[in-house]
């Protein structure tokens, strides 16, 4: 929208420099598409080629030998990939909403001005990113005092929660004009009520952009459950390609020490199309959501 | 104001910290004696009289990815086991992808697990010296006699930490040869001699692979090192501290009191440097080796010959027979491995090490059992043929186990095209042995580097970073070799040599 | 003290309903963040599985000296911070110069198109990247030398050259994140007010004087909150993007070698989990300082945006 006024006003004078704008605009966006789109391709056109073909040219723009082999290995065993499916939007869908609500209404407590100790509070949520307790600590924590091994809640609990989150989403709310928070608390209006029936409405763009970054957030999560899930029936598909990926190297760094032959060594292509399947419907979310971010805003500092 | 308000906020949660910290503390140390007291004063009143009346659920750790098949073979073996012992067994994975650092977090959160699989690559001696595992002194011979029985006397030692025993061996023999795995099928048509007993053998190997088939790699070399540095060393009769390789000290054990050494203080390394140079000049292998993390090259056709041991020549063989692998070994003094480098140990939050020791005691024992719990269902995860080699029939379903410690001599099964010439060379191997001779003498020689945990790490540091380059020829041998004494001195390695060359002194001094 | 409480208690009356609205996240935060800090102590410990995080004994900071073992504590840190902070600002950097020219273009689809596939670099997995890297650079079968060899040129080992290594590491960060970072300048530069930018253009001010006299003015604070936000992210650089790129490679070390790297390398042949949550302080303790000195010199600058 700002845009097109820009270029109603433009086109009264296009000067030149304008123009030597927009050309520079166009190539250099489209050069960084197209660098950004090459390794995409790479790994779709990796993961239909032969092995052979990997082993002995490496990956091709074009498949150099087409094979949907590795695709077939993948959906051999359909059950365990569509319920990877199942973990992953069940962790994410949960997770964003519960992280939504609680940083939306986070923002909202730290974004009023009359709200004394809304500095302290920030400060407390700040102090997380300076100093943690590190993956041992952490890990043997959440094992023995809060019993989350093996369950999905290991996975939804500690990534509800972000400042960097946070800051941007108080931004959000600091742009809804105070007027409208006060005229309701003179009509009676309680602190819930304000916050669900004015200030969420309000937020479309604001949850839009937390909502992607949480959900991709949970998406791509691979690392909590590496720590703390047993079961392969839980194992979410970013863990379960992680895993694919990672086997040949730590065979590799053992093999030396060890009698250990082990069978099924993931071929790349194998990688390649699981990487492809891992990715699949989130890659989408984004030209979903990209419709809700028309709203500007300024990210402020900790400090309200 | 606001910094004080910071600080108020802050000092709560440093309170809360601290009654956390408190409460911690408690809890954790009376869980450890009341399972001390447990442990001891069972084994001390039952003597050996192994109580089945309750069933129990026992939990087994192993390393690996779960096999698709695994629930029809729980179910068939735990069958087997109920009768027998009024026991099941659940198996929990760690998967390859991080078992680096998952494998130690597993003993430090307190969970509740009765056995284990343990290695010298998941560091068993260190683990078991910082407490992580059960001591079996009393348990072992009491509620797993006959494996007891049935231990070597190396593998006595080798499972004994401290004075005290932490893990139960595998009693499968495996042998620290070493040598080029290689195809043959690439050499119909050439003037090859056939020979492959010397570096110079190698070297011609490669040559003509370089000149017949220019779009293979004749060196398997990736980002794991090389593998022929410590085959030259052990080729020339020299054996490493750590008794496996990519490894800094050696000794000479041939002589009678050996005196560790590196590998710039060799007076073999130039010559080796200079051949590696040269190999490295005729592009037997990638320039960009170190940062190649295909494992698989000369299974997979890209590479012609590698340096390993004769149990990935089988399985080499048998994956393409049509390559027409050999082998040869290059290791000088032939002895047996470790038997620790596949080990069994029970977890310090087990409730029923007894049960565990017993079902342990019948796996390695029963090749009934053994056959339930490796191989899986007969003619349906795998077919015998006549002379008891066993063939794999859907490997996506389910292979073999990955409790590789199970296995024993006399119950191991080979699989199908398993190379003629394999067992004989086995047995080959076992002939050469003489007992208390040569590398044979120290198989059972462990280092401890817990007084020198810093130093040891910071040169295996920059033994990576210096070495691992220098013998692929990248550096420059006489600079290279420079460098790398000099940040190996910086590391400490002087008091690394000091410390294990006494526990070296202390092993032969015991032996006598 | 007294009179703290007493202005709580008050605050708490006055605003009740807001102190429960933040008591789920603060609940949240103090269990999952901060009670895990407590396991800290562990740094100062000889750690023993069977007596605990807890029982174990003291054992000064016996656990930090391989950190500094041979000069490469010093080294280590050096790089991580330098390293991380020429990716920190490398990274904004392509994202706000790709949101600005974003916002420029008028074209709709084209827009739209560009800004989504600039995000895809994001679900690409470090293993994978690394694997293209070395597709890209290996000497024998690299498409760079490929093409060096296309133009008549002579190949080049460039695992043999470890001083441009940071700078692959800087380009394929930047890359990976851009898409991601630039999402929130968008949102900042569409947040300009579109009169400002009319009359500019009725004043007759070009392109780029106004790009340069409003845009980046307007979204200055955005861009110092990212920074100031992100630098707490310095010393812990992103292992999974180091390792997968460098991996085993001696060679590269001496230029590439993070603090993570070196305590992953170190720890993966004697399981010391002292020593691994010494690395941890360690870190924490330089990250504190960085953030108070470079608070410190924004506060100085323009008070207004200073993080705290």
């Amino acid at each position: 929208m700002v845009d097109s006024l820009v270029v109603k006003s433009g086109q009264i004078k296009m000067s030149t420099s304008t123009k030597v704008f927009n050309v520079i605009s166009y190539v250099f966006v489209a050069f960084m598409a197209l660098v950004c789109i090459l390794p995409f391709i790479m790994m779709i056109s990796g993961s239909v080629t032969s092995e052979h073909a990997i082993r002995f040219s490496g990956y091709k723009i074009l498949p150099k030998e087409f094979t949907w082999e590795a695709y077939s290995l993948i959906f051999k065993n359909p059950i365990t990939i569509f319920r990877a499916y199942g973990v992953s939007f069940y962790i994410t869908i949960i997770g964003t909403i519960l992280g939504l609500f609680l940083i939306t209404m986070t923002s909202y407590v730290i974004s009023r001005k009359d709200f004394k100790y809304r500095n302290a509070f920030s400060f407390f949520f700040y102090f997380t990113t300076l100093f943690n307790g590190g993956m041992v600590c952490t890990y043997i924590f959440y094992i023995q005092y809060l019993h989350l091994k093996d369950s999905l809640w290991a996975l939804i609990l500690p990534g509800m929660f972000n400042v960097f989150y946070l800051l941007i989403m108080r931004s959000f709310v600091s742009a809804i004009p105070v007027a409208l928070i006060e005229s309701a608390k003179i009509d009676g209006a309680g602190e819930f009520r304000i916050f669900f029936r004015i200030i969420l409405p309000l937020l479309k763009s604001g949850l839009a952009t937390i909502g992607l970054f949480l959900a991709l957030g949970y998406w791509n999560d691979w690392y909590n459950a590496m720590l703390y899930i047993n079961s392969d029936k839980k194992y979410p598909l970013q863990y379960m390609l992680y895993n694919m990926l990672q086997q040949t190297q730590a065979l590799a760094k053992i093999a030396s020490q060890a009698g250990i032959s082990v069978q099924n060594l993931p071929s790349n292509s194998l990688k390649m199309a699981m990487a492809v399947v891992a990715t699949g419907p989130i890659i989408l979310l984004y030209p979903f959501v990209q419709k809700y971010f028309v709203k500007g805003i300024t990210i402020g500092s900790v400090k309200g | 104001m606001k910094k004080r308000k910071a600080m108020l906020c802050f000092g709560l949660v440093l309170t809360m910290m601290g009654s956390i910290l408190g409460g911690c503390g408690t809890s954790s140390s009376s869980i450890d004696t009341s399972n001390a007291d447990q442990s001891s004063s069972q084994s001390s009143e039952e003597t050996g009289e192994l109580d089945t009346f309750e069933e129990v659920e026992l939990v087994m750790y192993v390393i690996g990815d779960r096999p698709a098949g695994q629930d029809a073979v729980d179910e068939n073996f735990n069958q087997l086991i109920k009768e027998k012992l009024n026991c099941t067994l659940k198996l929990n994975w760690i998967p390859w992808s991080d078992y680096a650092n998952k494998y130690p977090l597993l003993f430090s959160s307190g969970e509740e697990f009765d056995m284990a699989y343990t290695s010298g690559w998941l560091n068993f001696a260190s683990l078991a010296r910082k407490g992580a595992f059960m001591s079996l002194d009393e348990l072992w011979a009491t509620y797993a006699p006959k494996n007891f029985s049935k231990q070597s006397v190396a593998a006595l030692q080798e499972a004994t930490i401290d004075g005290h025993y932490y893990c139960i061996p595998t009693m499968l023999s495996t042998y620290n040869a070493y040598g080029p795995i290689y195809r043959t099928d690439i050499m119909e048509g050439s003037e090859w001699d056939g020979k492959m007993e010397t570096f110079e053998d190698v070297e011609t190997y490669c040559d003509i692979v370089k000149e017949t088939k220019p779009e293979m790699e004749p060196l398997d070399i990736y980002s794991a090192g090389s593998e022929w540095d410590d085959t030259w060393m052990w080729s020339l009769g020299y054996s490493s501290s750590k008794g496996s390789s990519n490894d800094f000290l050696f000794f000479d054990s041939s002589q009678e009191n050996p005196q560790l050494f590196t590998y710039y203080e060799s007076d073999q390394t130039n010559e080796f440097l200079e051949m590696m140079a040269r190999w490295n000049e005729k592009g037997f292998f990638s320039k960009s080796a170190l940062s190649d993390t295909d494992s698989t090259k000369t299974q997979n056709g890209k590479a012609a010959v590698r340096t390993h041991n004769v149990d990935n020549y089988a399985s080499y063989s048998t994956i393409h027979p049509e390559w027409s692998y050999s082998y040869s070994n290059l290791v000088k003094s032939i002895a047996h491995l470790p038997y620790t480098q596949d080990a069994m140990v029970i977890s310090n939050t087990s409730k029923n090490p007894e049960r565990a020791l017993a079902l342990w005691d019948l796996i390695t024992n029963d090749q009934e059992v053994f056959d339930a719990f490796y191989y899986g269902i007969l003619d349906k995860t795998y077919t015998l043929d006549d002379s008891g080699d066993y063939a794999i029939t859907d490997a996506d379903n389910y292979a073999v186990s990955t409790m590789w410690a199970a296995r024993t001599t006399e119950f191991n099964r080979n699989i199908v095209g398993t190379p003629a010439d394999y067992n004989t060379m086995k047995e080959g191997f076992e002939t050469s042995i003489v007992a208390g001779e040569g590398t044979e003498k120290y198989s059972a020689f462990t280092i401890d580097t817990s007084s020198i945990e810093t130093e040891y790490a910071a040169c295996q540091s920059a033994h990576q970073q210096y070495w691992w380059p220098l013998e692929l020829g990248y550096t420059d041998a006489a600079t290279g070799l420079a460098e790398y004494q000099e940040k190996m001195e910086a590391a400490g390695i002087e008091k690394v040599r000091t410390e294990i060359q006494k526990q070296l002194d202390a092993y032969i001094a015991n032996l006598k | 003290m007294g009179k703290h409480l007493r202005n709580l208690g008050h605050e708490f009356k006055k605003n009740r309903a807001l102190f429960v609205m933040i008591a789920p996240a603060v609940l949240v935060v103090l269990i999952f963040s901060y009670l895990p800090m407590s396991g800290l102590i562990l740094a100062f410990k000889e750690y023993r599985f069977n007596l605990g995080i807890f029982g174990s004994e003291f054992n000064g900071l016996d656990n930090f000296k391989y950190l500094f073992q041979s000069g490469t504590g010093w080294l280590i840190t050096r790089n991580t911070i330098v390293f991380n902070l020429v990716n920190l600002i490398s990274s904004q950097a392509l994202a706000i110069l790709v949101a600005i020219f974003i916002t420029e273009i008028n074209h709709k689809y084209f827009k739209k198109l560009t800004q989504s596939i600039i995000f895809l670099p994001y679900f690409i997995s470090w293993v994978i990247v690394g694997t293209f890297i070395y597709n890209i650079f290996n000497y024998e079968t690299g498409v760079l030398n490929h093409v060096l060899q296309l133009f008549g040129l002579e190949a080049i080992n460039v695992y043999s050259m470890p001083k441009v290594w940071p700078f692959i590491i800087a380009i394929f960060n930047a890359w990976k994140w851009c898409g991601y970072n630039s999402v929130i300048y968008i949102a900042a530069i569409t947040g300009v007010d579109s009169e400002t930018y009319e009359a500019a253009a009725v004043d007759g001010a070009n392109i780029f004087q106004r790009i340069k006299n409003i845009t980046l003015p307007c979204i200055k604070p955005t861009v110092i909150t990212m920074l100031l936000l992100q630098v707490g992210r310095i010393l812990r650089g992103d292992f999974e993007m180091f390792y997968q790129i460098v991996g085993n490679n001696g060679q590269l070390f001496n230029a590439t070698d993070v603090i993570d790297t070196y305590v992953f390398r170190s720890l993966l042949q004697n399981s010391n989990l002292g020593m691994t949550a010494a690395a941890t302080f360690y870190q924490s303790i330089l990250c504190f300082a960085i953030i108070m000195i470079v608070n410190a010199v924004v506060k100085r600058i323009d008070k207004d945006n200073a993080l705290f």
